[in-house]
C-alpha cells in the first residue's frame, strides 16, 4: 500500500525565476495490486510524484509510506518506466533488460535466464543482441517495461510510458500491459495524458490539478476485466469519459493565464 | 566555457569562487617559493615577474612590439577568416567544390603548419608578408572546416521550406545560410584566432626576431628572466582575451539556436568542432 | 567527496529517430544537390571517388608548376618524392623520425592517461570544473609554444621541452573532451540508474564512463593532431633532434626539395597516427548514433 501525506515538493528559485511549487500537498493512497491512473494538465507535477514514490526527490513537506515504511530512496521493491525509455545506448537489449538485475549484484547466469524470460514476455524474443538504435519506439519501450519488470517490484511506476510511440503502437503495448499485468499482479501507479489510456488501463482514476498541484478528484472506473476489445463503446466508457473531459477543461480554463 | 549556470544557492557560489580565488593564491604562493628556494638566475619569483610586467606595461618598448607582432596577427587572420568563411561557405552550399576541396581540407587540418614555415621563408623573405602568409596558414583550415560543419548544420527543412516559398539562391543565403550558419562560423574563428596567435609567435621565436617574440628572445640572451615570463604572460594574456571575446560573440549566437549537440555531430571533419 | 554533479549533465541530446547520415543526405538533398556516393559522373563505369581525382589534380599541378615556375621554393612533385624516397632509403630520416615518434609516444601518452584522469574529476564535480576551468580555457586559448623560452630556462636544452609541449598540447583537449563526454551522458539514463538502485560507482562504471567514451575518443583523436604539430614546432625551435630539427636545418640551407621530402614524411606522419586513433575511436563507439567521425 502507498500512502501519500501532504506531499509537498517545492524548485528553489533559480536564475530570478520564482520558486516553482510542483507538489503543493498531495494527500493520495494507493492500495496494494491496484492499478491508478493519474491525469493532469501538463506542467503540473505528475513527473515529481512519481519520483517522490520512487525515492528519487527530497520532499519539502508531508512523506510517502509504502506498507508503513517511510519512502526516502530508490528500494527494490519499486520499479519505474520511462517516457523517453532511457535505455543505455551503448548496451544491447539482453544488457538494458538485465540492468537493474546487474546493479542488484545477481549473478550473470541467472540475469541472462531472467532478462530472457521478460523479454520473450514483451515480445521481443529474437532481439536479444540489437542495439535500442535499431529498435522502433514501441519495441524500446517494451525494452524498458521488461527492464522494470525482471526485477520483480512489488510496485510499477509508469511515466507516461506509451507518450512518445504512434497511436497504433500505444494500442498494443497497452493490451500487453494489461496482459501482463493480469498475469502477475503489481500495484501500479500511471501517470498519463490520455483520458483513453487511463480509462482502459486504471481501476481508479485520479486527477490533479495545475502547479501548485493537488489532488482534485478521484473516481473508480467500473469497467469489466479485462477490458473487452469494445469497451471504448461501453456506455459507462463514454461517462466517464465526458466527465474527466470537463473536470479537465474546468482546469484548463480556471488556471489558464497562470504561469503555466 | 560552460554554457550551464550553476544551479546552486549563494552560499555555494560564494564557496566556489573562493576556492577558484584560493587556487589562483596557492599557485601563485606555491611559484613565489619554489622560485625562491630554487634561487636560479633564471627562474624568477611571482613577485619579481608581476613587477617586470608592470614596468613593461607601462613602457613603449612592449606596446611597440605587440603593435608590429599584430599587425601580423591582424593581417593574416583577416585573410584567413575572408578566405576561410568563403571555402566554408562554398563547400557547405556546393557538392562538387565540397567533393573537390575536402582532401585538401583534410591534409590541411592534420598538417603540422610550422613545417610550412621554411618554405613560407623561402618563396617570400623575412619580411610582414611572409609572417602574414605563416599566420594566415596557421589559420585557414580551420575556419573553413568550422564554417562548413555551420552550413551542414543548418535544419534541412528550413531550407527545403524557404525554397517552398520560392526563395531564389540570394535569397536562401540571406534569410537562411549566414544567419543559421554563424554560431559555427563565429567558432571557426575563435580557434582559428588561437591558432592565427600560436603561428604568430612560432614565427617570431622561430626565424624573425621581431615583435614580442623579439623582446622575448632578448630577454632570454640577457638572462633577464622575470622581463621573459612576463612577456610570455602578455603573450597569453592576448590569446585569452581575444578568444574570450569571441566566445561572448558565439555564446550570444548559440544560445539563440542552441543547436550544439546538432552542430558537433555535423561537424564530422570539423577538427576543432569538439575542442569547445 | 559530494557529487555535485548527478542530474545536472546539460544539453541532453535527443537522439531519438533520425540517424545522422539521414539527417546529412537530406542536408545535401535539400541544398538541392545529387549524388550520394560522392563519385563522379563523367566516367559511369567507372567508379572514381572525386577526392582521388582532386588530389591527382593537384598532384598534376604540383608538378607542372614545378618544372615550369622554376621557383627555387617549389620543386616538382617528383623530385620531392625522389628525395624523399632518397632519405628513406638511406636510412637518413629513421634516427630523427624515431626520436621525433619517441617524444611523441611520450607525451602523448602522458597526455592521454593524466587528461583523461583530470578529465573525469572535471566531469564528475562541478565544483572541480568551476575551480580549474579558467586554467583550462586559458591553456586552450594560449600558444604552448610561447612556453619554450620558460621551458629552456627551467630544464635547460633538453628532450623534456619538446616532450612537455607535445604533453601541454594534447593534454588540455583530452581534458575538455572527456569533461564533456561525462556531462553530456544522457541525464534520463544517470537518472534511470538511480531509479533503479545504482550506487554511485555503479553510475559511475556502468553508466559515465560508456557513456561518456565517444566524446573521449574523439577528443583522442583531435589530441593527437595537436600533439604531432607541438612535436613539429618544439621540435623546431629547439632544434635537437627530431623531424623538425631536420627541416629546421634544411629550411636554413634553402633545401627546398628536402623541406619538402621532410613535410611529406611529417604528413605522413601525422595521418597514420590520426588514422590509428580513429580506428580505436570508431571500434569502441560502434553503438553510437551519431559518430562523430
Amino acid at each position: 500500500m502507498i500512502e501519500l501525506r501532504g506531499v509537498r515538493k517545492v524548485y528553489p528559485s533559480h536564475d530570478g525565476h520564482p520558486p516553482v511549487i510542483a507538489l503543493g500537498g498531495v494527500d493520495l493512497t494507493i492500495q496494494t495490486q491496484e492499478i491508478v491512473c493519474l491525469l493532469g494538465p501538463s506542467g503540473c507535477g505528475k513527473t515529481t510524484l512519481l519520483k517522490a514514490i520512487m525515492g528519487l526527490v527530497s520532499l519539502d513537506a508531508g512523506e510517502v509510506r509504502i506498507d508503513g515504511q517511510l519512502v526516502s530512496a530508490p528500494g527494490a521493491d519499486r520499479a519505474m518506466v520511462f517516457q523517453n525509455f532511457a535505455l543505455l545506448p551503448w548496451a544491447d537489449v539482453m544488457t538494458n533488460v538485465a540492468f537493474g538485475l546487474d546493479l542488484r549484484g545477481v549473478s550473470r547466469a541467472e540475469r541472462e535466464l531472467k532478462a530472457r524470460e521478460w523479454i520473450r514476455a514483451v515480445g521481443l524474443e529474437g532481439f536479444e543482441r540489437h542495439y535500442p538504435r535499431q529498435l522502433s519506439g514501441g519495441m524500446q519501450q517494451r525494452v524498458g517495461l521488461a527492464r522494470a519488470l525482471a526485477v520483480n517490484p512489488t510496485i510499477l511506476l509508469m511515466d507516461e510510458p506509451f507518450g512518445a510511440v504512434d497511436a497504433q503502437t500505444r494500442r498494443l503495448l497497452q493490451e500487453d500491459l494489461l496482459a501482463l499485468l493480469e498475469h502477475s499482479r503489481k500495484t501500479v501507479f500511471f501517470v498519463t495524458h490520455s483520458m483513453e489510456e487511463a480509462l482502459l488501463l486504471g481501476g481508479r482514476l485520479v486527477l490533479m490539478t495545475q502547479r501548485p498541484s493537488r489532488i482534485r478528484d478521484e473516481t473508480v472506473v467500473r469497467l469489466p476485466r479485462p477490458r473487452p476489445p469494445d469497451v471504448e463503446k461501453d456506455p459507462r466508457f463514454i461517462e466517464l469519459k465526458e466527465y474527466l473531459w470537463q473536470q479537465l477543461r474546468a482546469m484548463q480554463i480556471s488556471t489558464a493565464g497562470h504561469d503555466g | 566555457m560552460s554554457l550551464e549556470r550553476g544551479r546552486g544557492n549563494d552560499s555555494s557560489r560564494l564557496l566556489k569562487w573562493s576556492l577558484r580565488l584560493g587556487s589562483f593564491a596557492a599557485l601563485a604562493l606555491s611559484w613565489e617559493l619554489l622560485a625562491r628556494v630554487v634561487n636560479s638566475l633564471l627562474v624568477p619569483t611571482f613577485t619579481e615577474t608581476l613587477a617586470a610586467l608592470v614596468r613593461l606595461l607601462m613602457t613603449s618598448r612592449l606596446w611597440g612590439a605587440l603593435w608590429i607582432s599584430n599587425q601580423a596577427m591582424a593581417l593574416g587572420f583577416g585573410l584567413a577568416a575572408i578566405a576561410g568563411v568563403a571555402v566554408g561557405f562554398l563547400m557547405g552550399r556546393w557538392r562538387a567544390a565540397e567533393r573537390f576541396i575536402e582532401p585538401y581540407l583534410s591534409i590541411l587540418l592534420v598538417m603540422p603548419m610550422s613545417a610550412v614555415i621554411p618554405i613560407i621563408i623561402m618563396a617570400t623573405g623575412l619580411g610582414l608578408a611572409s609572417r602574414v602568409m605563416v599566420v594566415f596558414s596557421f589559420a585557414f583550415a580551420t575556419i573553413a572546416i568550422n564554417t562548413r560543419a555551420g552550413v551542414r548544420m543548418i535544419e534541412p527543412s528550413w531550407i527545403e521550406m524557404t525554397r517552398a516559398f520560392g526563395a531564389t539562391e540570394r535569397q536562401l543565403w540571406l534569410t537562411i545560410l549566414l544567419r543559421g550558419a554563424s554560431p559555427a562560423v563565429l567558432m571557426g574563428l575563435r580557434l582559428g584566432l588561437i591558432r592565427a596567435v600560436s603561428g604568430m609567435i612560432t614565427m617570431e621565436l622561430l626565424l624573425i626576431a621581431v615583435g614580442v617574440g623579439r623582446l622575448i628572445l632578448h630577454f632570454q640572451g640577457n638572462f633577464e628572466a622575470a622581463e621573459m615570463y612576463a612577456i610570455v604572460i602578455v603573450v597569453i594574456a592576448e590569446a585569452v582575451l581575444l578568444t574570450q571575446l569571441c566566445q561572448r560573440l558565439e555564446v550570444s549566437r548559440f544560445a539563440k539556436y542552441s543547436d550544439r549537440q546538432r552542430y558537433a555531430r555535423a561537424a564530422s571533419w570539423a577538427d576543432q568542432a569538439v575542442t569547445e | 567527496m559530494m557529487d555535485d554533479n548527478a542530474n545536472m549533465a546539460p544539453q541532453a541530446e535527443q537522439t531519438q529517430g533520425r540517424s545522422d547520415a539521414e539527417g546529412e543526405g537530406r542536408a545535401k538533398a535539400a541544398l538541392g544537390q545529387s549524388g550520394e556516393d560522392g563519385t563522379l559522373s563523367a566516367f559511369p563505369h567507372l567508379r572514381i571517388p572525386a577526392s582521388w581525382l582532386s588530389l591527382t589534380a593537384g598532384v598534376i599541378a604540383w608538378e607542372l608548376a614545378g618544372w615550369w615556375a622554376g621557383l627555387g621554393f617549389l620543386p616538382p612533385f617528383s623530385r620531392v618524392l625522389w628525395t624523399a624516397a632518397g632519405l628513406i632509403a638511406s636510412g637518413q630520416i629513421v634516427t630523427p623520425l624515431l626520436a621525433s615518434l619517441l617524444s611523441l609516444l611520450a607525451g602523448y601518452g602522458a597526455a592521454v592517461t593524466l587528461g583523461l584522469a583530470l578529465g573525469v574529476l572535471m566531469g564528475r564535480y562541478r565544483t572541480v570544473e568551476f575551480v580549474l576551468t579558467p586554467y583550462l580555457e586559458a591553456f586552450l586559448a594560449a600558444p604552448k609554444i610561447a612556453l619554450v623560452p620558460v621551458m629552456y630556462a627551467v630544464f635547460g636544452l633538453s628532450r623534456l621541452i619538446q616532450v612537455a609541449v607535445i604533453f601541454l598540447s594534447g593534454f588540455f583537449v583530452v581534458v575538455l573532451n572527456t569533461m564533456r563526454g561525462i556531462q553530456t551522458v544522457e541525464p534520463a539514463c544517470v537518472e534511470m540508474a538511480h531509479a533503479f538502485g545504482a550506487t554511485e560507482r555503479q553510475l559511475f562504471w556502468k553508466v559515465l564512463l560508456p557513456g561518456a567514451l565517444p566524446l573521449t575518443m574523439a577528443g583522442l583523436r583531435l589530441a593527437i593532431g595537436h600533439a604531432v604539430r607541438g612535436m613539429v614546432t618544439a621540435e623546431m625551435l629547439v632544434a635537437l633532434f627530431g623531424l623538425g630539427a631536420l627541416l629546421r636545418s634544411y629550411g636554413a640551407r634553402f633545401d627546398a626539395e628536402k623541406v619538402f621530402a621532410i613535410l611529406l614524411v611529417v604528413i605522413g606522419v601525422a595521418l597514420v597516427c590520426s588514422f590509428m586513433v580513429q580506428v580505436a575511436e570508431r571500434r569502441m563507439t560502434r553503438w553510437a548514433d551519431t559518430t562523430l567521425e
